[in-house]
Formats: C-alpha cells, structure tokens, sequence
C-alpha cells in the first residue's frame, strides 16, 4: 500500500480522474436546472465567442460566396417551379391576413389576450458549431440581452430546428431536434388530420431515416403521410402553431398497442445560417 | 515563437467551429460523423517542431481544452483533461521514435484514437450518447481519423517551414 501510494503519478491521474467526472455530472445536472450558466462561465463564454465572430465572420462569408454560386446554377429550375407555386401564395396569404384580422377582432370582442400562438422574433445568425459527433449543437449571436431564454424554440427557414439550451449574455447554444441524446427533443407537437387535432410529445429521433419520432399515440384518429404537424404550445415556452414538419410514416409500435408516427423535419438541419428564436409574447 | 503559437492555437480552434459548420452536410451526414482536431493538430505538430521545454504546451492543452468544453459542448471535464493527457503521451512516444514525418504520422493517428476514444467513453458515461461501440468504431472514429490524417498531410509542412522560419 505504501508503495502504490508513492507512485505520484497514478495519484496524480486518479485524482484527475475524480475531477473530471466529478465536473462532469455536475455540469451535466446543473445544465438541467439552472437557467443561466454561473456567471465565471457565462464572461468566459462572451469573450470566446467575440474572439470567434473575428474567425467565423470571413468562413461564414467564404461559405456563402459558394452556396451563392450554387443557387445561381440551380436558378432556372427553381424558377419554374417557384412561378407555379406564386399563385397559390397570394391567395393563402390575402385569406391568412383576413383570418388574422377576423381572429383579433374577436379576439378583442372577447376580452382575450395574448393566446398560445403570440410570439416575437428575434434574428440571429449562426457563428459556429461545435465539432463533435455526441451533440448536434449550434451556437448563435444572441444571448439572454436579446431576450433568449433557456428551452426557447428556434427556427430555420421553413420549420422548427431546436431549443435553446445554454444562454449567456450575448451568444446561446442551441440543440438541434437531430441530437440523439436522452435528455434532449421532448417538446409538445400536434398532428393537424383532416378531421382531427392528434397531441403528443416527441419521443426520440430517427438518425437513420431523419425524422423526428412521436410515439405512444393511442388516439384512433386517421393520421396520413404528408399531414402537417407543428408545435402545440402546451407545457412550458414553446409558443403554438411553430410548423415542425410532414407525416413521412405511421408505424404501430412493437406490441400493436399504439401508433408511432415518424414526421420529417421541414428544416434542413444541415446547412443552417440565419436563424430565428421564438419569444413567447 | 510564442506569440505564434498561441495565435495558431485559438485560430486552429476557432476553426473547428467553423469547419464544421461549413460543411456540417458532409461531415456530420448520416451515418458517418467526421470531426476536425485542428486544436489537436497544432499542439502535437507544435510538439514536433519547437522545443518544448520552453513552451509549457500540455498547461496550453489544459487551457485550450478548457475553453473548448466551456465554449463548444458546456459539459466541462472532458477536454480539459483529455488534450494534456493526450500530448503528454504523444510527447513520450515521439521522444522514443526517430523523429521523422512517418514517426510523426503514427503518432498523431495514435493520438487522435486516444482523443476519441476518450470522448465516447466520457459521453457514454454521462448518458449523453447510446451508441454502441461497433458503431462507434467503423462509424465515428474511422470517418474521424481520416479527416484528421488528411488535414496532417495538408498541415504538416507548412507549419514545419512557419516555424523553421520563425526560428531564425
């Protein structure tokens, strides 16, 4: 024992080791409850991620320049099929404004304020993400001064991305729906039937086929592929109406009891650079 | 020299961030995931090419790894010391090996696979991941350790000529 115990390096290893795990499970834990980070963490964040603008601003620039270059080959094609679909566009858009007026109008007729659906936009744009296969994780421009919260909904061009998870004064982290990890992805979504409203939570994602999944769904509603799912704004920040994606599959799950539904996520989760959080109002 | 180094060290880990997400279609595309060390590739290349008694590189490490667990995962521990431990190895091993490109090569895929490996076994113990290590093996750290030799081969004589010209 004594010899053991005069080996300084194995002391100085397995003290190292106590340290590391000891720091991770409480970041782990403390990232669950608290809201902010402390504050040591979140000054040490501000000043990194200021340092990183410098960096990110011309890679972010360079990428653009490419993409650019690709739409403008993919211009024609796009084109056609855009005219087809303006149409279209004008008229849901003039009847949106109508129903939008109509729902405010009783709305004040009511005594009603703000509902599930009310929400502010705040833009921000993607800096960095962080280079790891474990954590689908992107970080943005604005922090809790802009008025991020933590489990804040953010979007991405069509539909729903992810949840903000870490917020700190001037930049936050945000886990996209694709991160596979347990504590992750458990934000409440209604499936819009033809007849019917379906609730439910997601359950897990599908990395394989790329979609989100929703299981234990015990409703006998008719569930189709290609019916349109977005948040349901029950249970926490997330506001109402955010659109998450389309109905890809409706599988029963492995005893037959319930329907699992997989639901392909509107957003590419891959090539992200502006985004926007969702305030609840 | 050290101005150098340290100049490299935040922008090598700056650009792991933006790496990624430039190309995060490519290199984080079902099923594989390819993660750029860049941080890593500067410590060890700056292993090989300075002499590190004035340097205290495996502190850098610490210091670097901080940062990175702080500012890119927010689970603090991991690579705060996982980057010293592995310089520190590779430090050993170099110093037993002849020192020359081949030697260098084998000694940075041995220190991206401890790197790695290192991650997964911390992730998994904290419930952040449920692969499994088959998958992990032929579908992260083999996609991984390409990348990663691909950006030594880029890398390494560049940086060998920026600090042979420093020094004189």
């Amino acid at each position: 024992m004594q010899k053991f115990f005069s080996n300084r390096k194995l002391v100085i290893v397995i003290v190292c080791l106590i340290i590391a795990f000891g720091m991770m499970t409480a970041s782990v834990s403390l990232r669950n409850r608290r809201n902010t980070p402390f504050i040591v963490q979140q000054f040490g964040n501000d000043i990194v991620g200021f340092a990183d603008r410098i960096v990110a601003t011309p890679m972010n620039g360079i990428h653009g320049g490419f993409v650019s270059i690709q739409n403008l080959l993919n211009t024609y094609q796009e084109n056609q099929q855009l005219k087809s679909k303006v149409d279209q566009l004008a008229q849901t858009q003039a009847r949106d404004q109508v129903l939008t007026q109509e729902n405010t109008q009783l709305k004040r007729q009511l005594n009603i304020g703000n509902t599930l659906t009310g929400y502010q936009k705040v833009n921000a744009a993607v800096i960095t993400r962080t280079p790891s296969s474990w954590a689908s994780q992107i970080i943005i421009n604005k922090g809790s001064s802009a008025g991020v919260q933590k489990n804040m909904p953010v979007v991405a061009g069509p539909g729903l991305i992810g949840t903000v998870v870490e917020v700190n004064k001037t930049n936050s982290k945000v886990v996209l729906i694709s991160n596979t990890a347990e504590n992750s992805n458990r934000f409440a979504i209604q499936i819009l039937t033809s007849s019917s409203v379906v609730n439910g939570i997601v359950s897990s994602y599908d990395s394989s086929s790329n979609s989100i999944v929703m299981g234990n769904i015990t409703s006998k509603a008719n569930i189709k592929v290609g019916d349109k799912v977005t948040t349901s704004g029950l249970g926490g920040v997330i506001p109402k109406g955010i659109y998450v994606g389309q109905v890809s599959q409706v599988t029963s799950d492995d005893y037959g009891l319930t329907k699992k539904v997989n639901i392909k996520p509107a957003a590419d989760l891959n090539d992200i650079e502006a985004v926007t959080v969702a305030v609840k109002g | 020299m050290t101005t150098v180094f340290i100049i490299g060290l935040f922008l090598a880990f700056f650009l792991d961030g933006s790496i990624s997400q430039m190309f995060s279609g490519v290199f984080y595309s079902y099923p594989n995931s390819m993660v750029p060390y860049l941080t890593m590739l500067w410590l060890i290349l700056t292993l090989y090419f300075v002499d590190f008694k004035k340097l205290h590189i495996e502190l850098w490490a610490a210091i670097i790894g901080f940062l990175f667990d702080m500012y890119y995962t927010g689970i603090l521990g991991i690579y705060l010391f996982a980057f010293p431990l592995v310089v520190y190895i590779c430090r050993k091993i170099y110093n037993a090996l002849p020192q020359n490109f081949l030697s260098g090569f084998l000694v940075y895929f041995l220190g991206i696979t401890i790197l790695v490996g290192l991650g997964y076994f911390a992730n998994d113990f904290i419930g952040l991941t449920n692969t499994s290590v088959s998958v992990f093996l032929v579908n992260i750290l083999a996609p991984t350790l390409a990348i990663n030799l691909i950006f030594f081969l880029i890398f390494y004589f560049p940086i060998d000529s920026l600090y042979m010209s420093r020094r004189r």
